[in-house]
Parts: structure tokens; C-alpha cells; sequence
């Protein structure tokens, strides 16, 4: 058991008593800054609040505790860490604590700008203060790092190498080839958002300006297509069948589908529109106009488009299968639902045209 | 229409037997609300007993899908025959629920 000096002892009370001090603080900082990080829409992988453990304050002055004259000088008694998944994001939550909180640049580290002959993959913190209140005396930290940052100190942590005083030249060169991956995928990845978000820029006006067959076919394109309705007015065509009202429903499955018929680009799904549209009315009007049904999902349109395209194609039973399949997933009952579009189609005048 | 509710494995199970037809459809709607508390259950709709349903039929279904999904219960529909499971295909509804 080893003894407690005076100042660590002295030190240790002034926490306990100022512990509802520190547990209030930790409460109002977190608040302000998550409701800014909310309201400026940035995404978090994590956001975490602790006020420092007597056992832990206990070990660091143990350590060191020499270097402190008084407990508001240890100043990571109340911690915010901050993980967002963009490195962009890391700088962005950096000048929000700036507006929200008093900085003490003396004291605040932006680990991120390594010196050459350092190796690893550090966070940016601030010691920061409140701007008014009781509190404001007291300083806290914010650590900003990104989801990848957070892993490197996990394991950093874990493999426990930090604070060896050294170590072999290979595990040396190891870390910093470790570090310098991370570190470009974060980049990377914070590129590849930028691009992104141009891409769904351009794929938004091309869609808007009618410029169909100038956009590839993927998830963000069909998704802006049917942002254009394009289905309704052979929904509503349907629907006047028997007065049906039209449910809402979820179509990007038929992106699959789409793929399946190699279609490359908005261009392929205009013509198959254009071109396949009467009949699908016929073909939903000679099963419908029998029965009394006056609900309809929001793809009867699109299923219709795509079972009567399959039929003109020839892709017959098994082709009108592999769309159920798409659309419904691999059930036993998608083949009787195929000869059964077989049979109904065998009366339409499209058939005899095949 | 008869309707007889049970819970097995955690799971939440409605057997559905006759014509769920417009008429039927006011008193199934009550029937059917036992269904409404499922967080943590996942549902079943018996269907093997199920002779005919109507666009009243398809809104109780619909109606249940869309309190199940806020709650993040799943629902499946078992043993409903090739005439009704045309219902839900015609109507374009297949794909909104799990057929098993």
C-alpha cells in the first residue's frame, strides 16, 4: 500500500466537494453543445460525457499530482468526447465550441498535427469554460476526434504502447504505416462525401430538367425519379377502375428488377414507360374490373408496367416469376401469381401483337 | 367471420376463419386491436381458415402494418390460399408483408 501525500489528500477532498459542482457542469456543457450539433445537423458515431472517477483522479495524482496547486487545474474533471464520422465534421464541431464556449488556447491541443518524428493518430481537444454562470470558473475538456481516430485510441489502448519510452524501430515503422492508413481512408472517406453530394447535386438537376437518358441508372437517380411522381398518372388510371383510393408504398425494389431487364440509365425506364404503359392499363383493368377492390397499392402502376414488359420481351412464365421474386422475395405461391398474370394476359390484345 | 387471438413463443397470433367481408370488417376492426400492443411482439395472421377478403379486409391488414412497423413488429401472414394471396398481388400489396 503506498501513502497518500498531503497536497494528493488535499486535492482529493476539494473534488468530493465540489463533486454536484462538477456533475452540474458536465450536465449544462453537454446540453449546449449537443443541441448545437443537433440544430447544425452533424452526424455523430458518438457523444459521451463523464466526470472523472475519484479512482481514476487518485492514479493521475499519484503520477503527478505535484503539477497541480489546486483541483481546477486538473483540467479534465468533466470530459465531452465528440465522434463524428468525417474528419470535415471534426473541424466543424471545433468552431461550434469555439462560439459556444471560452477557449483556453494555452491548454488545448490539436494532437491531429503529428510532428514528423511522432507517430499516431490523435484528437483535437479544448479546455473550455462557460461564458456566464456560477459554473463558468471551472474548466472542462472536449475531445473531437472521427470514428476512426476513436478505433486508433481503442487499440492504442488497449495494446497499451502508449507512454513506452521506446520502442524497436520495426514496431515504430508498424504503427506509423497504421497511422497513416487511417488517416487517409479519413480523408478518403471525407472526399468521397464531397463527391457524393455533388453527385446527387447533378443527378437532382438533370432529373428536375427532364435530361433522362444523361443519368445512369442507381439507388439516388431512381430514388429523384420517383420523387417526380412519375407513376401516378397510370396509378390514377387504375384507380378509376373502381374508384379505388391509392395506398402509399415503397418502390425502390423495382430498381432491382430493373437491373434485372439491363436497364442502363432514366432514358430506359422514360421508353418503358412510354411503351408499355396501355397495356399495363389493360392488364390491371381485366383483373380488377371483376372484383369490387377500392384500395390499390401506390406500384400497381410500376408491377404492371414491368410484368406486361417481361410478357412482350418473352420471358414467359419464369421471367414473370423472377419479377415476383424481386418484388414479393422467393416465395412458393410467386409462380401461381406468375401463371396467373400468364393466363389473365392471354386475352389482351398486346399478346397478339407478340 | 370468427377470430380467435393466442400468444405462443412471444409471438402474437390472430387465426382469421370465414369471409372477411365489409360487414364483417366493423367487429374484426375490435377484434384485430389486441394486435395494436405488440411492441416486442412479432405477429402472425392465420389465414388458412380464411375464405374471402374484401377492400375493407385490406385496410385492417394495412392498418395493422402500419402500427406493427412504428412499433418494430413484423407481420406475417401464414396459410392464406392461392384465390386471396391473388387479392393481395392484383392490389399490388404482396410486397408490404411477409407471406409464410
Amino acid at each position: 500500500m503506498t501513502l497518500m501525500s498531503p497536497h494528493t489528500a488535499e486535492l482529493l477532498d476539494a473534488y468530493r466537494t465540489e463533486l454536484p459542482q462538477l456533475e452540474q457542469l458536465a450536465e449544462q456543457a453537454s446540453n449546449l453543445l449537443h443541441n448545437a450539433l443537433r440544430e447544425q445537423n452533424i452526424q455523430l458515431n458518438a457523444f459521451e460525457i463523464r466526470v472523472k472517477s475519484e479512482e481514476s483522479l487518485t492514479g493521475k495524482l499519484e503520477k503527478k499530482g505535484y503539477k497541480y496547486r489546486t483541483i481546477y487545474d486538473i483540467t479534465d474533471l468533466v470530459g465531452i468526447r465528440v465522434v463524428t464520422y468525417y474528419t470535415d465534421d471534426v473541424d466543424k464541431v471545433a468552431v461550434i465550441t469555439k462560439q459556444l464556449f471560452d477557449i483556453d488556447w494555452k491548454n488545448s491541443v490539436d494532437k491531429r498535427k503529428h510532428q514528423l518524428n511522432s507517430f499516431g493518430y490523435l484528437s483535437l481537444h479544448h479546455i473550455c469554460y462557460l461564458k456566464k454562470g456560477p459554473l463558468r470558473s471551472i474548466p472542462f475538456e472536449i475531445q473531437m476526434r472521427t470514428a476512426l481516430q476513436h478505433v486508433w485510441s481503442a487499440i492504442e489502448h488497449d495494446i497499451g504502447y502508449k507512454g513506452a519510452v521506446k520502442l524497436p524501430p520495426e514496431f515504430v515503422r508498424q504503427f506509423s504505416r497504421l497511422a497513416g492508413m487511417l488517416e487517409m481512408a479519413d480523408d478518403e472517406f471525407s472526399r468521397l462525401r464531397t463527391t457524393m453530394t455533388e453527385y446527387r447535386r447533378q443527378v437532382q438537376s438533370l432529373v428536375k430538367s427532364g435530361h433522362f437518358s444523361e443519368v445512369s441508372l442507381s439507388t439516388e437517380s431512381f430514388r429523384q425519379f420517383l420523387e417526380l411522381h412519375p407513376f401516378d398518372r397510370l396509378n390514377q388510371r387504375i384507380a378509376a377502375v373502381n374508384q379505388a383510393e391509392i395506398f402509399p408504398a415503397p418502390m425502390m425494389q423495382y430498381l432491382s428488377v430493373f437491373e434485372s431487364f439491363r436497364f442502363k440509365d432514366l432514358g430506359d425506364v422514360q421508353k418503358f414507360m412510354e411503351e408499355n404503359s396501355e397495356d399495363a392499363y389493360q392488364l390491371a383493368l381485366s383483373q380488377l374490373a371483376i372484383t369490387d377492390l377500392d384500395i390499390l397499392s401506390e406500384s400497381i402502376g410500376l408491377q404492371n408496367l414491368c410484368l406486361v414488359y417481361v410478357i412482350k420481351q418473352g420471358g414467359g412464365l419464369y421471367g414473370l416469376k423472377a419479377v415476383y421474386d424481386i418484388i414479393n422475395g422467393e416465395q412458393a405461391s410467386n409462380i401461381a401469381l406468375a401463371e396467373s398474370i400468364l393466363h389473365q394476359a392471354q386475352q389482351l390484345p398486346f399478346m397478339h401483337k407478340i | 367471420m370468427k377470430t380467435t387471438f393466442e400468444e405462443k413463443d412471444g409471438k402474437y397470433i390472430m387465426h382469421f376463419e370465414g369471409r372477411l367481408d365489409t360487414a364483417a370488417s366493423v367487429q374484426t376492426e375490435q377484434e384485430m386491436k389486441v394486435l395494436h400492443n405488440c411492441e416486442g411482439h412479432d405477429i402472425i395472421l392465420d389465414c388458412a381458415q380464411l375464405e374471402y377478403i374484401s377492400s375493407s379486409g385490406l385496410r385492417l391488414f394495412l392498418g395493422l402494418l402500419k402500427v406493427a412497423k412504428a412499433k418494430g413488429s413484423k407481420v406475417c401472414i401464414s396459410g392464406m390460399n392461392d384465390n386471396l394471396r391473388q387479392v393481395f398481388a392484383m392490389t399490388g400489396f404482396t410486397h408490404l408483408f411477409e407471406f409464410v
